[in-house]
Parts: structure tokens; sequence; C-alpha cells
């Protein structure tokens, strides 16, 4: 076959222009199997690290997609030896990981696992992790392709940069890879994301950083492409021809918990709104691009986030609560101003809800309600669409009494799937009357028990230097241009809101959405 | 749950399954495929039980024909027609839903008006041969409904023959049991050389036991891409393929797995020390679970059966 021939050929190529030969677009049974490299984890023994990176580590481990030269290093302050720091690998990843825990995976993966006690301002302590790194190179064969992950305070992000630029580890020779992840947030105003930005670019090149907003690290949410770009009956309609109005909620059941050193100051909408929904709703909303490249998919989202106008009266169009005591469900739990480590004076907003527009062809007209809040009802994640009622309903008016709204709802957690809400006619009954029924795919039905969790997707990537699951400097930049004119307006407000916990939040959100004719949907 | 309907009719079993759907609130809907298995009755229980664990990563309805062997009444006709069947549902069911035909007399000759009503509507028919393989799929009655054919041709009592059956009657839907065993040798092989210094490889040895398929496929896929000699180096004690060898400029690329029970690989490149990897032995679960999560025709596969496999081993 002469396509054949063309692929040899061009493996004997310039090396510039080197394909690999066992590899071809059409075989799709080869899975992407990272390089020779290692990750080294600042704030290893903290809650993301133990709960969700060193699971997922294994997990990709165990699903055979680490080189054998690969290598988990571990930094932290704890007195610990390697053994030590092992053992709590194991414990962690055993208690949390996804896949069967194997003994021969775990041989191969602890193998290669260092550690390094110091601190961030300890100089000699990075020299230690430097040699821990050349050791890697040396005896593990890592070829000098690392990654660090800063599972850190974003305060600490300046300080562990410049020490691993002064110690050498920022820059790589040529042929190898220096990555750096970095977790939300991605500062708390345009200002200080500049800032955050501008510290980290000084030591690693801009496409060597990977911001991670672990929502598009979810199956979900990536399906929300292949809804809307792979079908051709959902495209169709979604515009404002069709479209009344978008609802994108993130619920969270939970209080601050041990987070209130964090989140006080903070809030729900820096917290949650900055990132997660407003890239939920860039995806939600977002022109087709021309391929799923990440500069095709950053160019789509920058467009649509830049396109965003904030409505003129911000307080008619913006919420804000705090949780106060109540019954989360079945047990009780206390007001946000009682939480331990809390002012009891903060003004900090655990709910927030704001509308949005969208200045496009496609969504003028159409407004965008974004709601997230701590001790609501449930915990939940879901994009609602929801549509226009039918131009003419040839029923007695009567008949459509109990017809809601056609709605298409993504969810994005639990119970990952679609949901189709459209009316139906009641059975038997003399006349004729219609009633909402539900429609439902549900992924763990159709598909698979469980699917890959959101981590092992992104550190994947990451090794792989595949970048169109993470948001750019840009696309942060825009939603803190969207963010700051609200909070700037909250901090004038003084004391949100209350609301009792285990609700749907405040009452102003309620009024908020009666204002223009609408409810909020019970998710 | 199993239900044993003895001496019915598909009308019958359609109806059961839909009053236990009804009562047990579930719908058909979520099955994304139906898995055809034809075996026989000795095999069928270690079937079923793949099948199961396959079935927990792509939902599916299984429905497997072994021909029944059960006699029926003495003073009935010499060669009794009739048709036994089997319901399985909830935990014996893995993730998806079971029916077990067990056809009798000139039932077997129609085994395919057997399934057609009990297909998921809709839905891509995927159908498995766990042991022998019929000599043309295509002509195959229940071959011929599927849009996807799996085969073992290891697993037939004559594996040569039953590929050399399947190369010659070859088509797009096929595919080999024997290639999915290789997926991860060849990921690991390929992401060998994605490492600088991308070198041409000059030649190429692998090593394994003697007669195996795999060995032979992947001799086949490597002369294919890499376009240079390669040659197969049977290994009197290897249970599988235990070696690929790959010779650059620089010097020698390997890729060992001397044992399938410690399940570790070792590579080695020139200029870095050895690394060893896990790599247990694939189960034939993986292997199943990999053909039902990819139902486009494999041209890779294709093309290493019709002209590959030609190439390093040359027909006597």
């Amino acid at each position: 076959m002469s396509r054949m021939s063309e692929t040899v050929s061009t493996a004997s190529n310039a090396a510039g222009a080197w394909t690999n030969p066992l590899r071809d677009p059409r075989d799709l049974r080869l899975p992407r199997i990272a390089g020779p490299c290692s990750i080294v984890i600042f704030g290893v023994t903290g809650d993301l690290s133990r709960k969700k990176l060193l699971p997922a580590i294994y997990d990709l481990a165990n699903r055979g997609l680490l080189p054998p030269s690969f290598g988990l290093t571990g930094f932290a302050r704890r007195d610990w030896t390697e053994d030590h720091f092992k053992d709590f690998v194991k414990e962690n990843v055993q208690e949390h990981c996804r896949t069967p825990f194997k003994e021969s995976t775990w041989k191969q993966l602890a193998a290669g696992i260092r550690f390094v006690q110091g601190t961030f301002d300890d100089p000699k302590a990075f020299e230690r992790l430097s040699e821990t790194v050349a050791e890697l190179d040396r005896d593990r064969g890592t070829r000098g392709n690392h990654a660090f992950y800063m599972s850190v305070p974003p305060r600490a992000f300046p300080q562990v940069s410049r020490q691993l630029a002064d110690c050498g580890l920022a820059k790589s020779d040529k042929g190898a890879w220096r990555r750096v992840i970095i977790e939300k947030p991605f500062g708390h105003d345009l200002a200080s994301a500049k800032e955050l930005d501008r510290v980290v670019s000084e030591v690693f090149d801009p496409s060597s950083v990977f911001r991670i907003d672990h929502y598009l690290g979810k199956e979900t949410v990536q399906n929300i492409l292949a809804l809307r770009f792979a079908n051709a009956m959902y495209e169709p309609i979604w515009n404002n021809n069709y479209v009344d109005h978008v609802q994108i909620t993130m619920a969270e059941d939970i209080g601050v918990a041990g987070r209130a050193g964090y989140y006080d100051g903070i809030g729900a909408a820096r917290d949650i709104i900055q990132n997660h929904l407003l890239q939920l709703m860039a995806l939600t909303t977002m022109e087709e691009p021309v391929s799923f490249s990440a500069a095709d998919l950053t160019a789509e989202k920058t467009k649509v986030l830049s396109a965003v106008r904030l409505p003129k009266d911000l307080a008619a169009h913006t919420a804000r609560g705090q949780y106060a005591a109540g019954w989360q469900g079945s047990h009780e739990v206390v007001g946000y101003l009682d939480e331990k480590g809390i002012d009891p004076n903060s003004t900090t907003e655990t709910y927030a809800a704001i509308r949005l527009d969208i200045d496009t062809r496609r969504w003028a007209g159409v407004p965008f309600y974004l709601r997230t809040g701590k001790r609501l009802g449930k915990r939940v994640t879901e994009i609602a669409v929801v549509f226009k009622r039918a131009p003419h309903l040839p029923f007695e008016s009567t008949a459509t009494k109990e017809l809601g709204k056609n709605a298409i709802v993504i969810r994005v957690q639990p119970d990952e799937g679609v949901t189709m809400r459209f009316g139906a006619k009641v059975p038997g009954g003399t006349s004729m009357e219609v009633r909402d029924v539900s429609m439902d795919f549900g992924y763990g039905r159709s598909f698979t028990e469980s699917s890959p969790e959101a981590y092992e997707r992104l550190i994947l990537d990451v090794l792989l230097g595949d970048p169109p699951l993470f948001p750019t400097t840009e696309e942060v930049n825009l939603s803190w241009k969207i963010l700051d004119p609200i909070e700037e307006f909250w901090s004038t407000l003084g004391q949100p809101q209350p609301y009792r916990s285990g609700t749907w939040g405040p009452e102003e959100a309620v009024e908020m959405l009666a204002r223009d004719g609408h409810r909020w949907r019970m998710p | 749950m199993i239900i044993t309907m003895k001496d019915t009719e598909t009308r019958e079993i359609s109806a059961k399954i839909d009053e236990l759907h009804e009562e047990r609130g579930e719908a058909a809907l979520g099955r994304v495929l139906t898995l055809l298995i034809s075996t026989n009755e000795t095999e069928l229980e270690h079937d079923l039980e793949i099948a199961n664990n396959a079935s927990r990563e792509h939902p599916c309805r299984v429905i497997a024909i072994a021909p029944s062997s059960r006699k029926a009444n003495p003073e009935d006709e010499e060669h009794p027609t009739f048709l036994d069947a089997e319901i399985r549902f909830g935990s014996d069911a893995g993730a998806g839903e079971i029916i077990v035909l067990r056809p009798r007399g000139g039932l077997i000759r129609h085994a395919d008006t057997l399934v057609i009503p009990l297909l998921v509507p809709d839905t891509p028919v995927v159908a498995w041969w766990p042991n022998e393989a019929p000599a043309n799929l295509s002509k195959d009655l229940l071959g011929s409904m599927a849009s996807s054919r799996i085969t073992d041709a290891m697993h037939s009592s004559n594996p040569q023959r039953t590929m050399d059956d399947l190369r010659r009657n070859r088509s797009s839907k096929d595919v080999d049991m024997s290639w999915t065993r290789l997926t991860v040798w060849r990921a690991m092989i390929a992401s060998m050389l994605d490492q600088p210094p991308h070198l041409p490889v000059s030649n190429v040895r692998v090593t394994g036991q003697k007669d195996y398929l795999p060995l032979d496929l992947l001799a086949a896929w490597l002369r294919l891409r890499l376009n240079v000699p390669v040659m197969i180096e049977e290994d009197p004690d290897a249970t599988a393929v235990t070696g690929v060898y790959l010779t650059r400029g620089d010097g020698v690329l390997s890729l060992e797995r001397p044992s399938t029970d410690d399940g570790f690989a070792v590579i080695s490149v020139p200029g870095q020390s050895p690394q060893t990897i896990s790599v247990p032995a694939r189960t034939l679960e993986e292997c199943l679970s990999e053909e039902l999560g990819r139902l486009y025709p494999d041209e890779i596969y294709n093309e290493v059966v019709s002209r590959g496999l030609e190439l390093v081993k040359p027909r006597q």
C-alpha cells in the first residue's frame, strides 16, 4: 500500500520531521504512554496529594500508562526517611486508588519513589532535591524530564519557583523538558493573577506552565464537546432562537471544613465561579473549534469569554449569601460565622449567584445564571439549558397547565449523564393533558462503572505535554475581568444575606431570578 | 437470578425479559451492544464469566448459543428439535443481562433467526467465537449479522489452520484475539522508539513460544511498519512472547519478559541502565473488553494479516 511506504520514508527523513514508524493515526488501540520522566510534588502530605494525586499516579501506573523510567519525589517538611514516605504513599494509594491494588505495580512504582525533607526557604533542601532528581536521571533513566506539582498555597509559588530556578531545576538541557503544574486559585483578582503569572513565567517558559482546573479533566465536561459537536440534533437549537436561559450550578453540601484559613476573605465566587463555572459556561457557549487542539479550543473559549457582558445593575442581578446554622440533611451544623477559624464578623460570601450575558449573535438576549454555594441542599454540579416555550400550543390552556419548559441538563456530578425534559400526554382521561417527563442517559449505565478520575487524565496530559484541557493565562485573566467588578461592588455591601444550611440559598437569589421572570431549578 | 426455560420459544424469552425489566425498573436502553457468543456446553460457563467481567465496562446484552446435548423423551423421534433457554439477571449477569440458548436438532442450522428477535434494538452486534471459529465468518449465519467479529484462533483445536482460514476469508470486520494480546507489547515498543535518538532500525529479532500466533503477528507488524528484516526465534521453554530486539546504529534496544508468571519485563536501551516494568500477561477479560471498546474496523490488523504475515512466514 502506498500509504505504508510514505510513512516509512518520512521516518527516515531529517530529524526535525521524525515520526515514529510504529505509530499510525489509524492505530487507535495503542495507548499514549508517557516517556521517561519524573514528577516532584510540593506539599505531598496535603489533602489533595493524599486523596487525589498519589492515587491517580498509582492508577496510571496500574493502567500501564507510565513509563518504566518513572520517578516520584515528595518534598515536605516532615522529618521522614524514604521508607516512611513510601509507607505513607502506599497507605494513601491503598485507601483511595480506583483500580485494584496490585503488589507488582506497587513494587515497580515504589522503586522510583524518593523523599526530600526541607522547607521552601532552605536552599540546601533544593540542592538535595536537585541531587535526587539527578540521581533519578542516572539510575532510573528519567532523562532530565521533570514535572513539578505545586500542591501548595499560592503565596508559596514565588518562593518555590525562585528556589527551583536558583538550583538550576527550572531549565533543562536540550531535548529534555521541565513543566510546572499549578492549582487554583490563580490569584484573587486580575492584578494578582498577572503578578502570579509574571513570577512563574520568569522561571518557567509559559508553554511549560500547566494550570489545573480539575473540572476540565472530567469525562462529563469533555462530553459537552461530544454532545454539541458530534451530534446533529443539538446544535441547530443551541442559540437564542430556542434557548430561553441557562443555569449553571455547582452546589456543595459541606461547609468550609478544614479550608477556613484559605476560604475566609476569598468566598464562593472567587473559589468556584471564576474558574469552574466560567469554564463550564465557555464550553457550553463557544463556537465550534476548528479542531480539538489546544490552540483552537483556547481560541474559541477566549472569544466567548471576551464577549461576556456584566449586568448594569449589579444589585439587581447578583446575589450573595452566608450559611447560617441549621440541619444539613439529618445532622445539625453551625453557621459560617461560628465555624472554627472564621472571623465572627466576616463578610465573605458562601453563596454567590450572578447573571451574565454574552454579546454574540448566537447568545444575544439569553441570560446565563451561575450559582454556587456551600451547605446547600445536596452536592450537585449541572448545566441546564432551558428552552423557550413552543410558540403556539394547539391545546386548551388547561391542558398544558402543568407543562414546564423543555430542558437539556448536563449532569457533571454526581451520577454523570444527560437528562432531557419534555412534555408528554398523560394517559387516559377524556381530555388531552400534557405533563413534564424526563429522558435520561447515565454514563455509568451505558459505558463503564468506573471511568478514570479527572486527575489521572490531567497528570498524564502534563507528562505527555498535551495542553488542550488546561486553561491559559488569557482565559484566567478574562475570567478575572468578569468577576472583578462584581467583587468590587460586593465589597461595598457589608454582611451577605444569611440562609439556613441545607436549603438552596438566600432569598436574594430567588428574587434575582424572579425579576427576570425565571425560577431556579431544583437540581 | 437465573431463570431456566425448557423447551421454549424466542417469543417467550422476549416476553420474560420485558417482564423482568419492568419488575426491576430497568430499561434495556442502557445496553450499548449485543454480544453473541458462539460456544459449546463445556466452555459455556467459562465464556460467560469472561463476558460478565467485560460487561462491567461495556454494559451489554449477552446471547450465548451452546447447542444442547439433552436427550428428549426416549419415545420421541430420533433427532428431536427443541430450544432450551436460560435468562440471567442481576448478580449472575455482571452489568448486563445474559440469555443462554441451547438449541437442538434443526434449530442449530437457524441460529440467526433464533437470535434476531432478541437483539438490543438499533445497537451494534458483536460476535465472539471463544474457541472454534467457522472457516468463513462473513458467510456464517451469526457472523453475517454482526458488525464486529472476534475470533480466538489460539483456543481452537488447530490454531494454525484456523488462522489460515481466517486470513483466506478475511474481512475488515474481523479481528483475532491473538492481535489483542499484543497491544501492551506494541505500545511499549512504540514508546521505546518515541525517545531520542531517532535512529533508523536496521533489523529486528523477536523470540517466543513455537508456533505462537501473537509472536507471528508481532513480527509481521514490525516487518510492515519498519520495513526491515524481522527474524522469529523460537524459544523452547517459552509460553508467550519473550523478547523483542531492535538493532539500531547505537546498539540494541530490547524488551524482554522471560516469564509471564512474575509478570516483570525489562527494557534496555543503549546508554541507559535497564529498567523493570510490571507487565502481567493479559487476561481474556482485558482482551474482550478492549475489543468491545472499539467497534471500528482495525485497518492495521488487516494489513498485518493480509500482507505482513506472508512476509515473515511465507506459506509452505
